[in-house]
């Protein structure tokens, strides 16, 4: 029987052929990080649970692999608050003292940064301390989130215990994208029709003509949202485009991943993006996506019949507006938003906060000009981070307040109030609509 | 065997932002910190109810504790006296790390026979919940795995083990 992509990664690892169902009970990993949130109690961790057991052998307490590990400050940084700076001390006394990569505050998102930087390649099994690690399955890697314990038992075996071989679900992607439609407004209708547990302990592949035309920007934001659907992870094979990308990037070999044509999927979905148009997902879950075109019918629905995670939405009226985030600020992001925004002045009653994904985009979207048309429209550029999608600084909500934001989660009282209502959507229709102040058709404006 | 008393009914697609939210994360990592501000965005009455009781089970639709891979939802329920949650399914990630706390869930897939205020005795042995206010059984499925690592409040014993392994071959 031919393998699925994870199918195929496990059994490189586990060193024996599996098959989805089965168990492993030592699964070795290839790729661990840790942001300043899970980072700090995690190396506090190793010490409580396994100082003992180094000690009796008369060892300092040591990391499996410290070419393997990296600790990013990104999600309150710079630093918000004495913890959080003292939080961020730990990981580079830490770093210090295994030798382990310790990223700057203001070098970027994790999930973005690694990427960058060639640390992810295919073949890989990463964990990351953060639900959105998945985003690295856009490399051809078998990758996902832990909690703190899982992470802190990795950093010292190199290990993950365990492991039930996932099923995957095949989304086909045929096509091209329309203008004004992006890889974003794809996840937010794949996530609309198989709902928030549509995909729970599955894996979502992504193959065909319409990923093989996409960019590495673009793939990412897509695997970025599978866990948004309760996937297990996101994963794409690797391609040519996949290829060039890590040319003189990859700092570790590189070889070629797809899916066996006879492997066995749980279930099938084909998309044409040629058919989707900019989709807006509506509060309080990313599964309430609805076409541009029908928010007028959204909103009578959520007066109609209100959920608790489908509230009453009384207007289209929009107070904040966000541009950043693991999901959607690279730097084609940026281009396309700057299309958008250039010529046009961000709405007077709307704060628009911009925050490019890394330090890298930083500093090409500033070289290239992209920057100054967000300053220049009003926009208040921040230096890289997590920025208001983790609710704790650089544009918390009030509880009036209705947001448009190109990340990846819209629960309540995610940014702030718990009275807030956030939407979602691409770059490109996060700034038209901080342009128009209300829920807006970025295509208009292309 | 478990037993305790139903003091939260939840519908589908609780996340774990619901259940302590960011703000809190990066406040402290004492891992009792967070039962004081359990679901208090969502449901502020939670820590009320949980504090009348002993022991509490939270009854939920499916996809319980979905979204961010925050561990401290799983203290926030353990310092909270929750000493099981059975509900409709649960996502990958909280499940693997209530796993490794020790906090057993259950995967029921028709939970209409179970309401607020029901005493539950939950077998795992067994696979059995028994609704002592309503004289009602439930039988589940577990795997016996996962039941043992439950029993045993998590993997470390395994991974220390494993690590006893690993140095001793290093030598």
């Amino acid at each position: 029987m031919g393998q699925t992509l994870v199918e195929k990664i496990v059994s490189r690892q586990a060193g024996r052929p599996v098959h989805a169902g089965d168990l492993i009970g030592r699964l070795p990993i290839t790729k661990l990080f840790f942001n300043d949130v899970i980072g700090p109690p995690a190396i506090k961790g190793l010490a409580n649970l396994f100082g003992e057991t180094f000690k009796r052998h008369g060892k300092p307490v040591q990391v499996f692999d410290r070419r393997r590990i990296f600790f990013l400050p990104d999600h309150s940084v710079p630093a918000l608050s004495v913890e959080v700076a003292e939080g961020v001390d730990l990981m580079e006394a830490f770093g210090r003292e295994q030798g382990v990569k310790v990223y700057r505050e203001g070098d970027g998102i994790e999930h973005v940064v690694l990427i960058e930087g060639g640390h992810i390649v295919p073949w890989d099994i990463v964990l990351g301390t953060d639900s959105h690690t998945c985003t690295n399955g856009a490399m051809g890697a078998l990758a996902f989130g832990v909690g703190t314990t899982e992470g802190v038992y990795a950093l010292t075996t190199g290990h993950l215990y365990d492991f039930v071989v996932p099923e995957t679900i095949r989304f086909e992607l045929t096509g091209t994208f329309g203008k004004g439609v992006y890889s974003k407004d794809l996840i937010l209708y794949v996530i609309g029709k198989m709902g928030a547990g549509g995909c729970s302990r599955r894996v979502a592949e992504f193959v065909g003509d319409g990923v093989r035309r996409m960019s590495m920007d673009a793939r990412t934001t897509i695997c970025n949202m599978a866990v948004e659907m309760s996937g297990r992870t996101g994963i794409m094979p690797y391609d040519e485009t996949l290829g060039a990308y890590l040319k003189g990037r990859a700092q570790w070999p590189v070889e070629p991943i797809e899916s066996d044509p006879d492997a066995r999927y749980a279930d099938r979905m084909t998309v044409d993006l040629s058919s989707l148009e900019p989709m807006i997902s509506f509060p309080h879950k990313p599964a309430n996506a609805t076409p541009v075109s029908r928010v007028e019918e959204m909103i009578a629905r959520s007066q109609a019949q209100p959920t608790p995670d489908f509230p009453a939405v009384t207007s289209d009226r929009i107070t904040d507006a966000f541009l950043g985030a693991c999901t959607n600020a690279r730097y084609e992001d940026l281009v396309e938003a700057a299309k958008v925004m250039r010529g046009h002045k961000v709405h007077p009653d709307v704060s628009f906060v911009v925050i490019p994904a890394s330090r890298k985009v930083y500093e090409r979207a500033m070289d290239e000009g992209i920057l100054q048309v967000f300053v220049k429209a009003g926009a208040n550029v921040e230096s890289s981070n997590c920025g208001p999608c983790f609710g704790s600084h650089m544009g918390v909500l009030s509880r009036n307040a209705q947001m448009i934001s190109s990340s990846n989660r819209n629960y309540q009282g995610r940014m702030g109030s718990r009275e807030a209502r956030i939407f979602l959507a691409s770059p490109a229709t996060v700034t038209a609509s901080a342009i128009e102040g209300r829920l807006a058709d970025p295509r208009k404006y292309l | 065997m478990l037993s305790g008393t139903v003091t939260s009914v939840f519908g589908n697609d609780i996340n774990t932002d619901d259940i302590i939210p960011a703000m809190y994360l990066i406040k402290s990592d004492d891992p009792e910190y967070f039962a004081t501000y359990a679901f208090v965005k969502f449901d502020p009455d939670f820590r009320t109810r949980c504090l009348k009781s002993q022991a509490n089970i939270i009854v939920a639709g499916k996809n319980f504790a979905c979204g961010s891979s925050r561990e401290q939802a799983v203290y926030t329920l353990q310092f909270n006296r929750v000493v099981c949650v059975i509900a409709q399914s649960f996502p990958d990630i909280f499940y693997r790390n209530c796993l490794a706390n020790g906090l057993p869930l259950v995967t029921l897939e028709d939970t209409s026979g179970l309401a607020l205020d029901d005493r539950l005795e939950i077998d795992l042995d067994a696979g059995l919940i028994r609704n002592r206010t309503r004289n009602t059984s439930h039988p589940f499925q577990m795997k016996t795995d996962d039941r043992r690592t439950f029993q045993a409040g998590g993997m470390t014993a395994r991974v220390r083990a494993h690590l006893e392994e690993i140095l001793t071959r290093q030598g």
